[in-house]
């Protein structure tokens, strides 16, 4: 009886041993595809960064001069601080403005939020090349925003916006603040309906005003969703192409010029392919740090 | 529960926020039925709805919303199936190594394209890959294995454990348990990453930029093509943009519930 038993339990366990080297026989096909698509590139990335190469003629090994041309070269330099404009455009206003919103509203569930959440999600769903033809008209000479500026006598800020080398980087922040408010806002609603009505009860108990009960109750409920709404902004601040591209192509001047924007040059327009795998590595790696960081002080008490 | 006023204040609140988001896009489906190519609106009697053909024709997008289309449904297809695959074996079977390979996976949803478009672009293109369907296919695919593992492995562990055990005890084995159980049950899972999955596919932009030109152009590159020709014609301009558009959006408009709960779990999870 007892043998028989081990017996039953020894077969399981070979079972699930097998069953183990049947998963990774499943596992197989999407692993070997990613290894391929995605693995094997990112090492020949850090590879590639560190030659000199145009892509066509033999490469010569130039050590970590790529990734010192982020010091030295202006151009390359002044990349990092338009994703810092960028940033406060696609991550700290939307937020903001998501938080006053989660805020403002109160957390009873009310008919006709389905419609409002469809319209909110709206530009997460439209390809970045529309949303900057979206734009683009609207910012142009005669578009939209400089008619209703002559119509209130403001002739004097009509301008062509895109083509300017101070109000151009500005403006396609205010791109990036379009699309991802909406997100923050439908996140940061749904995140204050998970939060224990008690806790408001007991702010309400201890006197607290609107203000007081925000920042004791709603914003250290929401850590979590602003983690995610911080990563996901700043990571998509960093990576900006498509709406540059279609908008401004970098210009007037560099005045807009963003990392990718550097890379896509580097890499396929006058190739310095090392350059551009230098700068495709450290966009990840920063990527990765701002993901790791915001994680770790969100989980943090 | 809440007072009038309060329930006031709340839609005044979402209606301007909400106005700020449509207003951007009303203004440009005015300019799209604009005869003027200025793309001044113009009252409803007036609209011109030729420019959407006028667009159609003149940027050639039959072609490239068909290699748009292809490219969609191939790669949908092949995400899912490799989703499958994955999830159930990370998920149920168990995977020789899964406590290294597991997490090397999910890093891949952290690996931005810029990390790896360089040196992809010159391997393909040694491989003659680059400017072919097939090659954007490939990367596609293998660029939405994390994502489509860690999605499907969410919806096969949220599925009872008893399921599982009764169907061994009927000796089905792991693929049958999977083709004839596992996935039926994890529907709903599954046609949300078929949304998500068309989405990103279709409103790709910068892989198709680098691989695809000429006659393998994308819906979304011919538009961006398009629209640097016809900088005077605005009216055109945006009857292309909303061509482009109009695919996904038509899925959003049925699909909300699934797409936003999926870009919200999906982005909680990262």
């Amino acid at each position: 009886m007892s043998t028989s038993a081990t017996k039953t339990v020894v077969r399981r366990r070979s079972l699930r041993r097998r069953t183990r080297w049947v998963g990774l026989g499943c596992a197989a096909l999407p692993l070997g595809m990613y290894a391929l698509v995605v693995l094997v590139p990112l090492a020949q990335s850090f590879q590639y960064s560190f030659f000199k190469w145009d892509g066509v003629t033999a490469s010569t090994w130039v050590g970590f001069d790529n990734y010192v041309s982020f010091v030295t070269d202006p151009v390359l330099r002044s990349t990092f601080g338009h994703v810092l404009v960028l940033i406060g455009f696609f991550a700290l206003l939307p937020i903001a403005l998501g938080l006053l919103s989660a805020a403002l509203l109160t957390r009873a569930k009310q008919p006709g939020m389905a419609v409002f959440r469809w319209i909110f999600f709206l530009p997460q769903v439209m390809t970045t090349v529309v949303i900057a033809l979206v734009f683009k008209r609207i910012y142009a000479p005669d578009g939209p925003l400089n008619q209703a500026l002559r119509a209130v006598g403001l002739d004097s800020f009509a301008k062509t916006w895109l083509g300017d080398f101070t109000w151009a980087l500005p403006a396609l922040g205010l791109i990036g603040t379009w699309v991802t408010f909406g997100f923050c806002m439908v996140l940061f609603i749904s995140g204050t309906s998970a939060i224990a009505p008690e806790l408001y009860e007991a702010a309400r108990m201890d006197g607290a005003g609107p203000v007081r009960e925000f920042f004791a109750v709603t914003l250290p409920g929401l850590r979590g969703q602003m983690a995610v709404a911080l990563t996901l902004t700043i990571t998509a601040a960093l990576r900006t192409f498509d709406l540059v591209w279609i908008t401004t192509h970098g210009g007037p001047g560099t005045s807009t010029l963003t990392p990718a924007v550097a890379l896509y040059k580097a890499a396929f327009q006058n190739p310095q392919v090392g350059l551009a795998a230098a700068i495709g590595v450290v966009m990840a790696a920063m990527c990765l740090v701002i993901a790791v960081v915001i994680t770790r002080i969100s989980e943090r008490d | 529960m809440i007072s009038k006023t309060e329930r006031v204040v709340n839609y005044v609140v979402l209606t301007f926020l909400a106005l700020l988001v449509l207003f951007p896009i009303g203004s440009f489906l005015l300019s799209a039925l604009s005869p003027d190519r200025s793309g001044k609106p113009v009252g409803v009697g007036d609209f011109a709805w030729g420019n959407f053909a006028t667009a159609w024709r003149d940027a050639d997008f039959s072609r490239a919303m068909a290699v748009s289309m292809i490219i969609a449904v191939v790669v949908v297809a092949g995400q899912v199936l490799l989703g499958l695959l994955g999830g159930y074996a990370f998920g149920v079977l168990g995977v020789v190594g899964d406590k290294v390979l597991f997490p090397i996976v999910l890093l891949g949803m952290m690996i931005s394209l810029e990390a790896i478009i360089v040196p992809l672009y010159y391997q393909f293109r040694s491989f003659g890959l680059t400017n072919t369907i097939p090659g954007i296919i490939l990367i596609h695919l293998g660029m939405g294995v994390p994502f489509g593992v860690f999605w499907m492995r969410a919806a096969f562990r949220a599925l009872p454990r008893s399921a599982f055990e009764s169907a061994e005890m009927d000796g089905a084995g792991p693929l049958r348990m999977l083709r004839s159980m596992a996935a039926p049950m994890a529907k709903p899972a599954i046609y949300t990453l078929i949304l998500l999955s068309f989405m990103w596919t279709w409103n790709d932009y910068f892989l198709s930029l680098v691989f695809l030109h000429g006659d393998n152009q994308t819906a979304t590159v011919a538009l961006g093509v398009f629209q640097g020709k016809y900088v005077t014609q605005i009216n055109l301009m945006a009857a292309g943009g909303l061509i482009v558009a109009a695919p996904v959006l038509a899925l959003y408009v049925v699909f909300q519930r699934k797409f936003i709960s999926g870009m919200l779990a999906g982005a909680i999870k990262e």
